[in-house]
């Protein structure tokens, strides 16, 4: 048995549109570009980038919701092109929003009709929907009309029906998306429990504490390619085991103070984000302790108002990897 | 004053300019001269066959009443989309919720159709008229297209008004089609409105089109401006009242929706 | 389909009937666009001087156009709604193809057709007095199940249009008078020109039609039956043949294209 649930290699889409008044030209978009990767069985891999990417665009090519321009890609070892039909009986996959349901149907009629499209045993059906609808917390309102829902209980739907017909691989792109904090945390429960049952999971997420708290691995995505892949720790370490300190400090003070930690050498980078009000001094730094000991005749109200010293976390590992692309 | 003319004046071309894009910009010219033609045209070939079937001696009667129909459903079909895509799209609440005026705005949504209705029914009357040798020698032109701009317009009124029903009703756009087939038979289209039961001859006059229709009939027939004024201004003010009371409708829902906060929901 | 699925039949109706026909749409598209097209054609019959309209074309026929009126707009939404709505990604997802879906839909827009239908049929013996005097009941039978087929047959070749693109739903809709005009949905197809009847010929619902008309005026002709009844099957089986070809391509087309889930 091949270990790898999905493979990707070297996998490419462009999208050809007409353009023009009499629409006779054709303007080329690559959306993904020269993408390769392995995903283990029981694995939980995470999909990162920014909007436009590409990694709703992979996710469709891996789900035979499109057709690759290059490359393969393989789902436990069948081919996404070439054996379209068996791959789409062993995956399950849930897009974020309100859209794919019916809303005028209630959650169980829902479910019902994508059990007969995945050709489900009418007892297996009659078994699964209540339990599918017990796990994501809809079984008090399995009677009622989608168009009722919440858009938190409409995602929670999505994943019932994903899981419908029990499949081993499932993709969830954005699935936290529009839900609250508690549901998010539910969610982000259900999907660990998924994770203890065998499951492989390729999940895209905008939130780096969701990916940190769930995904084995990750894979940065940017403009097509992949940036970055490895477990959340690795890529921690990527950019070295600096610290963070966060001063919140006074508007007209900030240059006394950056020309203070001028004198560090060039492994410490001093970042102003003047975006925010009040101000805030984003230092990061493989010697918090001198930091701290140039700024401490300035921790006072009239410079500094505040001060936070914390580890690297993955959205800083992020924002670093996707600027440093930009520059 | 000039500076909200001016105002207005381009919040109205703004809206001219975005209901003429999201209409064309999906398909080629030649596409979407093809899409607008098709159907009435064939609609039009229908009639004349089921005419001759039955022994109806003027076929040209029904060419030059489905040519004319083509701005009326354009007028009013066009108007009642715009209105009811901003719903279905999610950016009616924008829109109202913007301190743009609003006569403007919708009156630059309905310019596009009603430029779009008239050209195509003019590209339809050159084509009817080559395929079924209409002799317009007769014609008198401007009088015509005064008349078929008239109709475009006054039909925009309606739109305004079905417009503002598919707001509230998810089966507006279905009220909408279901009225402008009713024109087949209520307008003087196919026949004449003395064919019509009483009742019904009594609603075609009350309807816009009615008049503009028979003013276009009497122009293809060399008549002057003195035998269509009436016509003419029996049509405009029609017209009128449609056009304001599809005005005042939108607005009433416009600030009744915003009166129990169901903005988002309309 | 490898295997009739009944679940699915049975499920994907009841689907369609409750998201898509049983609404205030279906009124206007199954009721009052027929009653519309029954007046125009009574109402030139009166102005041609006509004392009593033709009831098989006139009225009848009116619940053709109500048939097909309602298959073509019934399956242009669907998909049409399905692509906006965020299903049609989520069925060619699944193992079910969407040829399959659109085979039951399209089974089940023509069966809720034959509402227009007899309510043609009911108004035109109830209210004006249509006499079954002379019907040859068979004939017209056996025709207006080869109609249903032949219907179903365009409806599921049209319906692969409306998947392939977000354009094609413009002229897909636009076929719905061309093809009432090309089969004499409300007139004998010999007032056509003789080019126009040619062209017709190449529709398997104008042979069931005629054939259906024909029995309805009495005709127990067999051989004009049967012709018209086999040449109705061979088209229709031949515009099979053609669904099935597209259907692959327009698979693997809005896949490529990323049509499947555009709005």
């Amino acid at each position: 048995m091949d270990p790898s649930a999905i493979v990707a290699s070297s996998l490419n889409k462009t999208f050809n549109t007409k353009t023009g008044l009499w629409k006779t030209k054709t303007k080329s978009t690559i959306a993904v570009e020269d993408i390769s990767f392995n995903i283990e069985r029981g694995e939980l891999f995470g999909l990162l980038g920014p909007n436009g990417a590409g990694k709703t665009t992979t996710v469709k090519m891996l789900t035979t919701l499109l057709l690759p321009t290059g490359g393969t890609a393989k789902i436990l070892g069948l081919d996404v092109v070439r054996q379209t039909a068996e791959v789409r009986r062993h995956i399950g996959f849930a897009f974020s929003g309100s859209r794919g349901l019916y809303n005028r149907l209630t959650a169980i009629q829902n479910l019902k009709y994508f059990a007969e499209l995945y050709a489900l045993d009418p007892a297996i059906t009659r078994k699964r929907i209540p339990e599918l609808l017990e796990l994501v917390g809809l079984s008090q309102r399995g009677d009622d009309r989608v168009e009722t829902y919440s858009s938190g209980m409409v995602q929670r739907l999505h994943l019932a029906r994903a899981l419908l017909h029990d499949p081993e691989v499932l993709f969830l792109d954005e699935p936290t998306v529009g839900i609250d904090p508690v549901g998010a945390r539910e969610l982000r429960q259900t999907i660990k429990n998924l994770i203890s049952l065998g499951k492989t999971i390729l999940l895209t997420t905008h939130y780096m504490a969701e990916a940190e708290e769930l995904c084995h691995r990750i894979a940065i995505i940017n403009k097509g390619r992949i940036v970055a892949l490895d477990s959340p720790d690795a890529l921690k370490r990527r950019i070295s085991g600096d610290s963070v300190i966060e001063a919140t400090i006074q508007t007209a003070q900030a240059h006394i103070l950056m020309d203070r930690l001028r004198i560090l050498d060039g492994k410490t980078v001093v970042e102003l984000k003047n975006s925010t009000e009040p101000e805030k001094l984003c230092i990061r730094t493989p010697e918090p302790a001198r930091v701290l000991e140039l700024l401490s005749p300035y921790l006072n109200p009239q410079y500094i108002q505040g001060l936070e010293v914390r580890n690297q976390t993955l959205e800083d590992v992020y924002i670093t990897i996707i600027q440093g692309e930009k520059e | 004053m000039i500076q909200s003319l001016v105002h207005s004046l381009r919040v109205y071309l703004a809206e001219a300019w975005l209901s003429y894009h999201g209409r064309f910009a999906i398909t080629s010219p030649f596409g979407y001269i093809a899409s607008k033609l098709g159907f009435p045209f064939f609609l039009m070939l229908f009639f004349i066959f089921m005419g001759k079937f039955v022994g109806y001696t003027n076929p040209l009667y029904i060419v030059i009443g489905n040519v004319l129909l083509i701005p009326a459903a354009n007028g009013l079909g066009g108007v009642t989309l715009a209105i009811r895509d901003e719903r279905q799209w999610g950016t009616l609440s924008y829109v109202l919720g913007s301190p743009a005026p609003r006569m403007p705005i919708f009156l630059g949504r309905a310019f596009y159709y009603i430029l779009d209705g008239f050209v195509t029914a003019l590209l339809g009357l050159a084509i009817a008229a080559g395929i079924f040798h209409l002799d317009l020698s007769q014609v008198n032109f401007l009088l015509l297209m005064v008349c078929i701009f008239l109709v475009a317009v006054t039909s925009s009124g309606l739109g305004f008004l079905f417009g503002s029903i598919s707001l509230v009703s998810r089966d507006g756009w279905m009220i909408t089609t279901t009225f402008i087939s009713a024109l087949y038979i209520l307008v003087g289209v196919n026949f004449p409105i003395e064919s019509l039961p009483v009742v019904l001859q009594k609603v075609a006059y009350g309807l816009p089109l009615t008049r503009g229709i028979l003013a276009a009939r009497l122009a293809l027939d060399g008549a002057g401006w003195n035998a269509i004024s009436r016509l003419v201004a029996g049509e405009v003010l029609v017209g009128a009242i449609y056009i304001l009371a599809g005005y005042l409708c939108f607005r009433l829902i416009e600030k009744r929706s915003m009166a129990s906060g169901t903005l988002d929901a309309i | 389909m490898s295997r009739l699925r009944w679940g699915l039949i049975k499920r994907q109706m009841v689907v369609q009937l409750q998201v898509a026909t049983l609404n205030l749409y279906s009124l206007g598209l199954f009721v009052i666009q027929p009653a519309v097209f029954i007046a125009v054609g009574m109402l030139l019959s009166h102005a041609a001087g006509n004392a009593m309209p033709d009831l098989v074309y006139s009225v009848v026929g009116g619940g053709i156009m109500g048939m097909w009126s309602g298959l073509v707009f019934s399956s242009t939404y669907d998909i049409a709604g399905d692509r906006y709505n965020g299903m049609l990604e989520l069925i060619v997802g699944s193992p079910t193809s969407l040829a399959t879906v659109e085979a039951i839909r399209t089974l089940t827009n023509v069966l809720s057709g034959l509402f227009s239908l007899s309510l043609a049929f009911i108004t035109s013996l109830a209210i004006f007095g249509y006499s079954l005097h002379g019907v040859n009941f068979w004939g017209a039978g056996i025709s207006l199940l080869l109609l249903l087929f032949a219907m179903w047959c365009m409806g599921v070749f049209l319906a692969n249009f409306i998947a392939w693109s977000r354009i094609s739903t413009w002229f897909v809709d636009y076929l719905e008078m061309p093809i009432a005009f090309l089969c004499g949905f409300m007139y004998p197809i010999r007032v056509l020109p003789g080019w126009l009847q040619i062209l017709s010929g190449a529709i398997p619902i104008r042979w069931a039609l005629q054939a259906m008309n024909e029995s309805l005026l009495g005709n127990r002709d067999l051989t004009f039956l049967a012709t018209h009844w086999a040449i109705a099957i061979g088209i229709s089986l031949i515009f099979l043949a053609i669904t099935r070809w597209l259907q692959v391509k327009v698979h693997d087309s809005i896949r490529l294209s990323g049509e499947l889930s555009s709005i």
